[in-house]
């Protein structure tokens, strides 16, 4: 279903106007290679580009085409040197993004396919339809890959509200979800079951249905519990539910088998300050920055707990640090705000507060998978 | 084993292979001309395609390597060169570029099997799971030609990616078709405990403290298929006994044991059901018992819960409809028919239960329609 996109799409995105062709030969050819293409003759249309483009090597079009005949024939080494022509000569390549980094995934080119595939959120019009469903899978397939596995929790969980449980998007949610730096292609094979078991936990998890969801995190737990990042999962998924003591719970297992898991550290002291004990919340928070001074999340908890204890003047610099490290987080302005406003900072304070209310409906994916599972509804108070 | 087998296959026949698909021997592919635009360098082709062939025939198979690809550096839709290199490259097990070598293939020759089956075997390696399956899907549809000694490879890679993408009733009628069809049961045992026991792994991914599991589930499914029952009940009582705590243990025991005593298959149904309690297939597999029994409370409880977790479940609502139907309230049993009907259109049970209720409910026009529908999918041409 992520494997391909179909011919049709993409024949039905938007290209640039034809541009003025000086030799007729040329124009010819352009024009043979656009009817072979509309009448499915991909092959003659194929040998008719490349020899247009080999004419006329500033043919926008004619790279686009090519590159997507190519794309869909599967020869995704030769597409991509066809998308990079067309991106350098069009001025709105956005879409070409997005293939050439599909391209580059297939290539095995991740860290190129990564740098496109950031370049295509950011350009504005990133497509819809299958475009946006495959790049934004392979994307978040990426992410999980670069280690980045809140970001690619974000862009999976949406996905599976809005598709449900399908075997590749469960594969995917669970390899982020055990925090397994891989692809689906090349985990350790002997890890499909818990990959499998999360994935399913997960899916239910983000659709609301906790029964199901409780039902494989409970066999995911009864075979791999000694299995690291297990522990971890099972407690991001009852602080989900709302059950902040287990879920506590959960993330000392994880540490007994992970000592440095800084994410459970977090967590932990998220879920200590969410059930009322501040100064657990505050030691835990602390331990993590040990282990990894530069983590937002560790900052923002930090500083929130910093805050209830009423220590505002430190809670506002871990709130910069936090802000700093994650500019684009609702919360951690909305937090920032409320410490300028303790200290009594009235500007600095409203300021933090426009920001907040500016980021605050924006579906960004730096923002920790906490932040987007939680995300402050415009009536609600954010704390 | 399967994948050695392949290797064989492939050194003793891809020549035939092409010829199924082009309509010419290899050595008219050997003649084959350069396009127009290259013929400068047909000559340097000529004697590379030659010597490529000799290579190859002599066993020479790395010198033979070297001369496709130079072969196929002047001349890239060479297709004697795509195909010959691909199958020496698969001897080799360097699959990523047998896969890239066959994409440019089938892009030439779309309509040869054999070349989509070599892209999926070779996807299968290379792990691309969903597009392995998608390209030995399609070889199912367009046939191998004269490559049939490779149909128990292609349909034993297809039921064991069924398996792993869910959908393990498809699996199990390949793989039970297999060994009709006289492929070994030990190459199958494991395949179908996977899919017997419902689990989306494949035969390599087995966690190695379950292997038994899995082995006597699918002894078991053999022996029943065999209609050895006596000997499939010892296995699935040595599974069900050495596996008490497993999701699907007792409830593929118990739907064993429904066509034998049906009282036990019940209990077994219940034991799967306290340790998994939202198997949702084996509430449903008990919901129909029930309704055999004519307990359609029982039914109605269980096939309710099913559709209240899953709302998008066809065999539920068509479980909870013949219950409701059962009950006597037609209005409702109707409704959760035609919610079936609407999410899985296909499946002939839930319109012959249409057509018994709207006969019940005296709508005669809509039975009549049912029975059409009926018809169109029993005898789809038939009825054009």
């Amino acid at each position: 279903m992520f494997a391909a996109i179909s011919l049709f799409v993409l024949l039905s995105l938007p290209h640039p106007a034809f541009p003025d062709t000086p030799q007729k030969s040329f124009e010819a050819i352009a024009r043979e290679a656009d009817a072979a293409r509309q009448a499915d003759h991909l092959i003659d249309a194929l040998k008719l580009y490349s020899e247009a483009v080999h004419l006329h090597p500033t043919w926008a079009d004619g790279w686009w085409w090519l590159g997507s005949i190519l794309y869909e024939q599967d020869r995704f080494s030769e597409a991509q040197a066809s998308f990079k022509r067309f991106i350098a000569l069009s001025p709105k390549p956005a879409p070409a993004y997005a293939f050439l980094a599909l391209c580059e995934y297939e290539t095995h080119d991740y860290a190129l396919a990564l740098h496109h595939f950031e370049l295509w959120s950011n350009a504005g019009s990133p497509g819809k339809g299958a475009l946006l469903d495959v790049a934004s899978f392979h994307w978040a397939l990426l992410l999980t890959r670069a280690g980045r596995f809140n970001e690619a929790l974000f862009l999976l969980t949406t996905k599976s509200k809005q598709r449900g449980a399908t075997p590749v998007l469960t594969e995917a949610l669970g390899l982020a979800s055990l925090r397994m730096a891989f692809l689906p292609e090349d985990y350790p094979p002997e890890r499909r079951e818990s990959v499998w078991l999360a994935g399913m936990a997960a899916v239910y998890n983000a659709q609301s249905e906790f029964r199901l969801s409780d039902a494989y995190a409970e066999r995911l737990l009864s075979h791999y519990g000694q299995e690291p990042n297990v522990h971890y999962f099972r407690g991001i998924l009852l602080r989900f539910q709302g059950n902040e003591d287990s879920a506590a719970e959960e993330f000392r297992k994880e540490l007994q088998i992970s000592p440095r898991h800084d994410p459970a550290l977090t967590e932990w002291a998220a879920s200590r300050l969410e059930a009322g004990y501040d100064s657990e919340a505050l030691s835990l928070a602390k331990r993590a920055l040990e282990i990894d001074p530069q983590s937002a999340r560790a900052h923002y908890i930090l500083g929130r707990a910093l805050l209830e204890t009423g220590s505002f003047h430190e809670s506002a610099q871990e709130l910069e640090i936090a802000k700093r490290l994650a500019p684009e987080s609702s919360r951690v302005r909305f937090a920032l705000s409320t410490a300028y406003k303790r200290l009594g900072r009235k500007q600095d304070s409203e300021r933090e507060q426009a920001a907040f209310l500016a980021l605050k409906d924006k579906d960004n994916v730096l923002a920790p998978l906490g932040d987007k599972f939680k995300a402050p509804q415009a009536t609600e108070h954010p704390q | 084993m399967i994948n050695q087998k392949i290797v064989v296959l492939l050194a003793c026949s891809w020549a035939l292979a092409i010829s199924s698909v082009t309509g010419h021997g290899s050595t008219a592919l050997a003649q084959q001309k350069p396009p127009a635009t290259s013929s400068r360098t047909t000559p340097d082709f000529a004697a590379l395609s030659d010597a490529a062939e000799k290579a190859r025939q002599e066993g020479r198979n790395d010198d033979a390597i070297r001369l496709y690809r130079q072969g196929l550096s002047v001349q890239p839709d060479w297709k004697q060169g795509l195909w010959f290199l691909g199958m020496l490259l698969y001897e080799k097990e360097q699959y990523a570029e047998v896969r890239d070598l066959m994409r440019r293939f089938v892009a030439v020759e779309p309509l040869a099997g054999p070349g989509w089956a070599l892209l999926g075997l070779s996807e299968f390696q290379t792990r691309e799971y969903p597009r392995s399956l998608e390209h030995l899907q399609h070889v199912r549809a367009i046939g191998l030609g004269k490559q049939q000694e490779m149909s128990e490879a292609l349909f034993y890679h297809v039921s064991v990616l069924l398996t792993r993408f869910e959908q393990y009733d498809a699996a199990m009628t390949l793989l039970m078709g297999l060994r009709k069809s006289g492929s070994s049961p030990d190459l199958l045992v494991e395949p179908i405990g996977l899919s017997a026991l419902r689990y989306p792994l494949l035969p390599s991914e087995i966690p190695p403290a379950r292997k038994e599991m899995f082995r006597l589930a699918g002894e078991a499914a053999l022996a029943d298929e065999a209609q050895k029952r006596d000997e499939a009940e010892k296995l699935f009582s040595a599974m069900a006994a050495e596996f008490p705590n497993e999701p699907g243990v007792h409830f593929l025991f118990g739907v064993f044991l429904l066509d034998v005593r049906p009282d036990d298959g019940i209990r077994e149904i219940q034991r799967e059901l306290v340790i998994v309690p939202y198997n949702l297939t084996a509430k449903l597999r008990l919901a129909d018992e029930y309704l055999k029994e004519e307990k359609f409370d029982d039914a109605l409880r269980l096939a309710s819960e099913v559709v209240q977790l899953d709302p998008q479940n066809p065999s539920g609502f068509m479980v909870l409809g013949e219950a409701l139907v059962a009950k006597n309230d037609l209005d409702r049993g109707i409704a959760a028919l035609e919610t079936s009907r609407k999410l899985r259109p296909e499946t002939v049970r839930t319109h012959w239960d249409l057509l018994r209720a709207y006969t019940s409910a005296g709508r005669a026009k809509d039975a009549k329609r049912e029975k059409e529908e009926i018809e169109q999918i029993l005898h789809p041409v038939a009825s054009q």
